[in-house]
Formats: C-alpha cells, structure tokens, sequence
C-alpha cells in the first residue's frame, strides 16, 4: 500500500477507536473529554512494556488496556456523583494531570519524549481488526438488556434506579471500557508514530475526539464512526479536490472574468496543512450545529438504512 | 367489608423526614396487608410523595424503620428494594423517552433476568454468532405480554415520547409490573386523565390486584380511591390523622375538617 494512503487511514483508524472510546461511557451519559489523556495512560503503558521490558506488541497493547481500564475506574469514582459540564472539567482535569506526569517523568523520557519506542509495522491490520471488534462489540450490546439499561441511565438516572438498574456499577463499567479502548488506541498510536510526548494526547485531541462524535451523532456507535472518519479524511478530500483543481484547463480560468484570481484563492483555500484542519473542523462544527444539530447519523436514520433487518412481529 | 388478612407485607414504623425545620413526615406509621389496595390520601403537601419516596428508597428518612416481607429496608439502595420486589411509578411520569415502548419495558425486566453484572455483560457480549440469548427472546415475549395486558401492544415499536398522556402512564405501570414486584406502589396514576381514562385505570388496578400484586396509591380522584381501596391512610401536615376502611374514612370528622380547611383557603 502506498505508505501515504496507509499512514492516512491509520490515523483516521486510531482517530475512529478514541470516538469509539468515548461513545462508551456517553452511552450512560457520562460525557468525557478525558479520552485524549485515557489514550496517553495507553500509550506510555506499552511503550514502557515494549521498550523496558522488551515484551512483545500483542503483550503491550492487552496491558495498555488493562491498565488504562484501571485507572478509568479509579477516575470513575469521583465522576459518579457529578455530571454535565462538571463531569467535563473533571475529565479535563484529569488529561491535564497525565501531560504533566508524562512531562515530568524520567523513567520515560520526561520532557524529551519517550523515544525508541517500536515500530510496528502491522499497525493496520491491528487498528482495522480492533475497529472491527468493536463494531461487532457496539451492535450485540445495543441489542442487550445491559446495553438497554445504559441508555436507560442515560434517559433518566433516577428512574432507572428505581426499576432496579444497578446505576453505579453500570456507569464505572461503562467509564472503564472507555478507558480501555482508548488506552488500546493511544498505544497502538505510540508504536505507529515510534514517539510520544506530553503534547501528543493534548486537550486539544480530547475536543477533536469530542467533536468526531458530536458531528456523527452519538444515539448509535455508527455516528462516532462516520464522524471520526469524515473529519479526519475530510482535510486530504480537500487537498485532492485542489489537485483535481490543476486539471482545470486554462481556457476556463481565461474565459471567466477575474477567472486566474478566484482559481488562486480556491487552490490557496483547499490547501490544508496540518494546523490549517481545525479550521475544518471548525466550520463543519458549526454548519452542523445549523443544519443537523443531531449528527450525520442518528438511532432512526440506521433503522431506515437497515429496513431489511427491522425487528417484526408476526403471531 | 372483607375481612383484611392478618400478612402483613409492608410495616413502615415512625417514618420521621425533615427539610430545615419543616416536618414533610412526622412519625409516620403505616401497614399494608398483602392483597389491599392501600391509598394514601391527603390535601397538597401533606407528605404523600414524601412517603412514597422513602419507601422506594430515593429519599433517605432521618429515622423510623421500613420492614418488607420480614427485611428491613431503610439502609437498602433503590435497585436493592426493587430486587426485593417493590416497584413504583412517579407522579410526573418519567419515560425513558427515546426508548421505545417495549424497550421501556424490558428496561423494568432487566433486574428480574440478570442479577449480577457479570451475567449480563457476557449475556450481552459473549453469545453465539447471528444468535440471540435465550433470555432476551424471554424478556420480549414477556414484555409485549405486560404491554397486551395495559392495552398497549399496538404501541410496542413507538418512542415513548409519541404516546399520548393516558398511555404514558399506562406505560409507566407495565414497566413497573415487569419488575414482577409482589408491592406496586403508584403515585398520582390518575392525574390529569378524564373520566373515561381513571375508569379504564381502575379497572387494570383491580387486574393487577388480581394478579397477586399488593398495591399502594396515592390519589386526589376521591371517586376512583373510595372506589377501589381496602384500606385508606389520611395524610396532613406530614402526619398521619386517620386509617382505616373507605366507609369509616368519609365519615370521619377529623379528615372532613383536614379538606374542609383547605377548601376554605381556596
């Protein structure tokens, strides 16, 4: 595969798991922007089992996970009492806390980095494999009677206590997959990029994780899905949109009036380096809100899409 | 008027609630005989909700004790008592809104298929391919089963939030019957019907007695309490004035005076 096409859709693989992560303890209605620190705990956690160590990457990313499931239950905790913006600067709190631990922590490079971490080379199959558990995960769970009394948490917390749901087990439960699939996405991350410091899993990745959901919608795991991949696809999508631009003939550009002008400035605008995609993402956030402020995807449009598989009764 | 059985399923002792200085229960006894239809009547304020919400347990009482079947319940989380098999409705009904019908059902079914959550997080994950558990096929057929029972099984596939109001708190009921509690208790569930609708109601009450479910209610339709009820409490002021059968509570003076007074202020 083309190692560029190969490292894009890497990222967007790694970038479609942290949605994921976070769509799980969204499901109870606990909203996190910790997601982005749960994939720093991960990624620190196999990089110190396969470089300390010299354990093996399968070994790495089950103790990414692991571990980071730990710390999302002692996180947890304190987030059962709060929610709604609270819960946000909780979580906050928490990616902040993991920066600075992994600023200031010799044993993994502190300020330098922790470098030399190893490269794995299959990182696409593992990150396409690990997507694929989850969907098959996400659509047996949405169908449970356990997945049924998250959203009854979600819907009304109380009620859903009074109909004997065990709201707090549930809810750590559900804080501490997320935590886990993240840790698994930050360490898959770790030995794909062979580097990480204290700003690769910044607040900022634990906005843009929140936006993926937001723009795909979050009543079903396809929404974080779809988003996550829109975004992080979308910026390249424009870039090849101005290179097609190239293929523009220059009689067109001479035939319109200021024609040379509007084609320099399209083929400035479509040129979407790096920083220049949160420009993106920020329009788009803003479109959304406008025009679809459910998400691309919601609950009912999957029911439509998947009319063939509608539940029926017939007796 | 039959005579009441001596079992007595629910004895609640000196159920004493403060807010401040104010009383919302003060030494408040009540027992319920198993099979009764208990109401628990009074004017605005006078502790009914109160009661209702130190029973089922989202109200913590300051003292007194609550005993069920022979367990002590004051120190029980919610879901623990709804284990035990006491379920409740609220007064301002609370749907899982975007749920539908029989999922909300389902939802009241979960505690009754799965006791620990070991069980049901491999009962939802660990599974056959392209199978479903055995025991959510259970819990379906048993739920539209509630659902046919409240006359809501057209209903099953629609979001909760697009029934009308008598069917949403007809709803409220099924999804509290699907806990299979053996005491049932309902919060105002003929407030805001018409007449037609608190007939229907009364009628599934006495189903749902039929069903072997003791029932505690609280109520303001007079026409629908003296009705149905075995056995009425009087609540006022967060004190308990009077007890007893339908009959002896129209003619006592002291709740005359207790709705007269109020009627007074209106």
């Amino acid at each position: 595969m083309n190692p560029f096409i190969e490292s894009l859709l890497v990222f967007t693989g790694i970038h479609i798991i942290a949605a994921m992560s976070f769509y799980m303890p969204f499901k109870t209605g606990q909203v996190s922007l910790g997601q982005a620190g749960f994939m720093g705990v991960g990624a620190y956690a196999a990089g110190v089992i396969t470089v300390k160590f010299g354990l093996p990457y399968p070994v790495g990313l089950i103790f990414a996970g692991v571990f980071t499931g730990l710390i999302g239950i002692c996180v947890g905790f304190p987030a059962l009492r709060i929610r709604g913006i609270y819960l946000l600067l909780l979580t906050l709190g928490f990616a902040q806390i993991v920066q600075v631990i992994a600023l200031t922590w010799d044993y993994t490079g502190a300020h330098d980095g922790f470098q030399g971490i190893p490269y794995q080379e299959n990182t696409f199959w593992y990150v396409y494999g690990t997507i694929i558990i989850l969907i098959l995960f996400f659509s047996r769970l949405e169908n449970s009677s356990l997945g049924r009394a998250m959203v009854s948490i979600h819907e009304d917390e109380e009620a859903a206590e009074v109909m004997g749901i065990d709201v707090v087990r549930i809810k750590l439960l559900a804080f501490g997959l997320g935590a886990v699939i993240a840790g698994v996405a930050g360490a898959m991350f770790a030995h794909y990029t062979t580097y990480v410091d204290s700003r690769s899993f910044g607040i900022l990745l634990g906005v843009e994780i929140l936006m993926f959901c937001v723009v795909g919608g979050v009543t079903t795991y396809w929404g974080p899905i779809l988003g996550a991949a829109f975004l992080s696809l979308l910026p390249e999508g424009l870039r090849t949109l101005r290179d097609l631009m190239e293929l523009i003939p220059l009689a067109v550009t001479d035939a319109i009036p200021k024609g040379d002008e509007i084609y320099d400035w399209l083929y400035e605008l479509l040129d979407f380096e790096n920083e220049k995609r949160l420009i993106v993402y920020g329009a788009v956030l803003i479109i959304m809100m406008i025009i679809r402020p459910q998400g691309l995807l919601t609950n009912k449009t999957v029911r439509q899409l998947m009319f063939w598989k509608r539940p029926s009764r017939d007796a | 008027m039959p005579e009441a059985s001596t079992h007595c399923t629910l004895h609640a002792e000196g159920l004493t609630k403060r807010f401040g200085g104010f009383y919302a229960l003060r030494d408040v006894t009540i027992d319920v005989q198993e099979g009764h239809i208990h109401a628990v009547i009074g004017p605005n304020g006078a502790g009914k909700t109160t009661l209702f919400n130190a029973l089922s347990g989202t109200l913590a009482v300051d003292s007194g004790e609550i005993t069920f079947e022979n367990q002590r319940l004051e120190m029980l989380k919610p879901y623990r008592r709804t284990a035990l098999g006491i379920a409740r409705t609220f007064q301002n009904i609370r749907l899982f809104e975007h749920m539908t019908v029989i999922e909300n059902v389902m939802v009241g079914a979960h505690s009754r298929s799965y006791s620990a959550l070991w069980g049901a997080f491999s009962g939802a994950v660990l599974h056959r391919p392209f199978a479903q558990p055995a025991v959510e096929k259970t819990m379906r057929d048993r739920a539209f089963e509630l659902l046919d029972f409240m006359g809501l099984g057209q209903k099953m596939d629609e979001n909760a939030e697009d029934l009308a109001y008598g069917e949403r708190r007809r709803l409220e009921i099924a999804r509290a019957l699907a806990i299979e509690p053996r005491l049932l208790l309902l919060d105002e569930p003929a407030a805001g019907m018409n007449p037609n609708e608190t007939h229907e109601l009364d009628e599934h009450i006495k189903r749902i007695r039929d069903r072997g479910v003791t029932i505690v209610l609280v109520e303001h339709d007079m026409n629908l309490v003296m009705g149905i009820s075995d056995q009425i409490t009087v609540l006022n002021f967060g004190e308990k004035i009077a007890e007893g059968s339908p009959s002896t509570i129209q003619s006592d003076p002291v709740v005359i005076e207790a709705y007269l007074g109020e009627e007074e202020v209106l």
